[in-house]
């Protein structure tokens, strides 16, 4: 709740402010919350005076009503579809990534997660003419192998240096900077941004885990904190500028050696769909094989658990033998 | 939408006097003055001061570390990766190992790791004339096997190898100071007896690399040792973590090469026994590129096993009296520099793109 000051709304004076703050009444919900006689006879303001700033005051701070009819107009209107440029991945995320929504990609070390980062970067600056936005709290973000994967979509150089033009990177190594530059992204940033290339359609943070991990499990559990107020920005923003999210995730292992999706309960929430990556091995674990399968884990549009496969050199052979899979991108662009 | 006092990083007392004061948002800050505001909430003076700069520089253009994948592109191309002086290694890495970036080298005892870590030490000294870096070395022994005799030696056959390629007279005025003493001069070693000296070294560190700007390449020598006993665990992978967030940021900032060692341990999964890198598989995540050294019967191969932009790869290697080498003798590092042939690696596609 907001503190309570002077011009907040008309009627609060210097003046009534002081007296409130005498009376303990400092912010909008305390003044709300309390009795609304006895605090005029304390701060010597009219009843009146009192109700009806409080009544801005509620007005200010509520939530309005949507019809759900609108909320479905809008749905339709402004949801767009990303394809992923991999037709694995985009049949587990029906279509592919939606704007408006948080996607997550899970996996241990190595499983493939920044690879399909930079695969959907590229697809969506190469393809799509969108610009994205790439959080790399990790250091793993390789442009050299953003530049190999262009060049497996097109050999025309000034191409491939305007796509590179439109994937924006922000290297944060801490919470704080991540939640600093998302906030700043969400008040303005995001725009300007837009402003110098495509628009932005996608934010990518590669990865979540990594800026929270260091604060988890302590006896604080500021890093909880953290981590919802990161899931909040997050979920404003795709929203508010209709941008597809996608999140990178640690896993965790039980003792059996089952895997799932690491940051525990609360965050499961935030993701709207959640996959799974795991490395194909080899039957006698010498080495592993470019393979990755990646499991739906979560979604509200597909059966959980359906599985595909797919090889991770995907990325660096010519594009021309796969045909068919541009149509979505079409569709959507 | 509104941002919470508590995403601010102000330290959590602070946080709680302003959160009791009623201050939930950035906005409930923005048009105090500092004196209003220790007297509101209790702080001293510092402490008021620094929230409302915490609470202004949002918004403000933070674009801290924004570039866009084409400015990426090109200061990777400038950065120099510090050779290896296995050729077979550097073509794998595109060109060695990689400055501004963390590589883990995992391994079983013996098997090379503080071999590669004393190899780079003197490599990354190799003058740029002859196509090195140039540059000084901050080495952190946790384990004590950082042996001086042994850095002479690859020192001693280092020199030997670049006084054979000299050409020119810029090349012959850096032979006149790059020798063994120079060599040892530029390595500043620091030895760690547990994780807590780790971490305060750590710490200190991006003040050191401010002052030494000449600073290429750290090396920790393990990363595993300082943390083999530790009762609580969560505790141990959260400080790890926050080890590793420091030592990427230091690699960014200051474009220097990390490299760190790590054991292996055996690990149970379904009934069968397997050898993994110690420190929990979270920690995996952490090294920008994984190599292991392991044997193959009598051979030595080295894998990278995890790097953002290299297929995995496997190359045999040995370790002679000069040092880390490749396993073939006739495939040592010819030219100047060596330069990627290898067509699976990142780094030899880039001429083709600008
Ligand atoms: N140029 C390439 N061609 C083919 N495969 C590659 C290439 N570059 C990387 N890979 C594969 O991708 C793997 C790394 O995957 P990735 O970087 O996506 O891991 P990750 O899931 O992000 O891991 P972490 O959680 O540790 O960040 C490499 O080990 C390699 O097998
Ligand atoms: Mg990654």
């Amino acid at each position: 709740m907001a503190v309570l000051r002077e011009g907040l709304c008309p009627g609060l004076n210097e003046d009534l402010v002081h007296d409130l703050r005498a009376a303990d009444i400092k912010t909008v919900e305390d003044l709300v919350s309390s009795d609304l006689e006895e605090l005029a006879q304390k701060c010597s303001v009219s009843y009146k005076a009192l109700f009806a700033i409080r009544r801005v005051l509620l007005a200010q701070h509520t939530a309005f009503p949507v019809s759900g009819a609108d909320l479905y107009e809008e749905l339709l209107s402004s949801t767009a579809i990303l394809s992923t440029g991999n037709p694995s991945l985009d049949k587990l995320l029906d279509s592919g990534l939606y704007t408006g929504e948080i996607t997550e990609l899970s996996g241990g070390p190595g499983s493939g997660k920044s690879q399909v980062c930079f695969g959907v970067a590229v697809h969506i600056s190469y393809q799509l003419k969108q610009s994205v936005i790439y959080m790399d709290t990790t250091g793993g973000l390789t442009a050299s192998r953003l530049l190999q994967m262009l060049q497996a979509e097109t050999s025309n150089t000034e191409e491939q240096m305007e796509a590179l033009q439109r994937i924006h990177i922000f290297r944060l190594f801490d919470v704080y900077s991540v939640l600093d530059c998302l906030y700043n992204l969400r008040s303005g940033g995001l725009q300007q941004t837009s402003v110098a290339g495509g628009s932005v359609k996608a934010v990518i943070v590669d990865s979540v885990s990594a800026v929270i991990s260091p604060l988890l499990g302590g006896k604080q559990n500021e890093g909880m904190s953290l981590m919802i107020q990161v899931a909040g920005v997050l979920k404003a923003m795709a929203k508010d500028f209709n941008v597809a999210v996608l999140v990178t995730n640690h896993v965790t292992r039980s003792g059996s050696g089952e895997v799932q999706p690491g940051l525990g309960v609360s965050w499961s929430h935030i993701p709207r769909t959640r996959i799974l990556l795991e490395r194909v091995e080899y039957a006698v674990s010498v080495g592993r094989s470019s393979l990755c399968s990646a499991t739906l884990f979560k979604s509200s549009r597909q059966a959980c658990h359906i599985k595909e496969e797919f090889d991770l050199q995907c990325w660096s052979r010519s594009k021309e033998r796969s045909s068919g899979k541009r149509k979505l991108d079409e569709t959507n662009s | 939408m509104q941002r919470a006092v508590s995403s601010l990083a102000l330290s959590p007392s602070v946080k709680v006097k302003l959160a009791s004061a009623g201050f939930q948002f950035t906005a409930d800050l923005r048009h105090l003055k500092p004196l209003q505001l220790s007297k509101e909430a209790g702080l001293s003076q510092q402490e008021a001061l620094e929230v409302l700069q915490a609470a202004r520089s949002e918004g403000a253009g933070h674009r801290e570390g924004a570039l866009t994948a084409l400015e990426l592109l090109q200061q990777e191309e400038e950065m120099r990766s510090i050779i290896t002086f296995s050729s077979q290694l550097d073509a794998a890495l595109g060109g060695g190992l990689p400055v501004g970036k963390t590589t883990e080298i995992c391994g079983a005892p013996g098997v090379g790791k503080t071999q590669l870590c004393l190899q780079l030490a003197v490599d990354v000294q190799v003058p740029p004339c002859f196509g090195g870096v140039g540059g000084q070395v901050i080495y952190i022994d946790t384990e004590g096997s950082f042996l001086v005799q042994r850095v002479v030696d690859l020192a001693t056959a280092v020199i030997r190898h670049c006084s054979l390629l000299v050409e020119d007279n810029d090349q012959r005025d850096a032979m006149t100071s790059f020798t063994v003493e120079t060599i040892l001069s530029n390595i500043f070693l620091v030895r760690c007896h547990d994780y807590v000296e780790l971490l305060a070294e750590l710490h200190l560190l991006q003040y050191f690399l401010l002052d030494h700007p000449k600073a290429c390449l750290l090396v920790v020598d393990s990363v595993a040792f300082p943390f083999r006993h530790f009762d609580d665990l969560l505790q141990r992978t959260r400080l790890l973590h926050s080890v590793a967030q420091q030592l990427i940021t230091m690699a960014t900032r200051h474009s220097i090469a990390v490299a760190l060692t790590n054991q292996m341990t055996t690990r149970l999964r379904g009934g069968q026994s397997q050898l993994v890198p110690a420190l929990g598989e979270s920690w995996g995540h952490t090294p920008t590129i994984r190599l292991l050294l392991h044997w193959a019967g009598p051979r030595r191969l080295a894998a990278i096993f995890k790097s953002p932009g290299h297929m995995d790869t496997t190359i045999q290697y040995q370790i002679t009296s000069d040092g880390f080498r490749d396993a073939d003798e006739s495939e040592q590092p010819q030219s100047k520099r060596p330069r990627t042939h290898n067509d699976q690696s990142a780094g030899s596609q880039r001429e083709a793109g600008c």
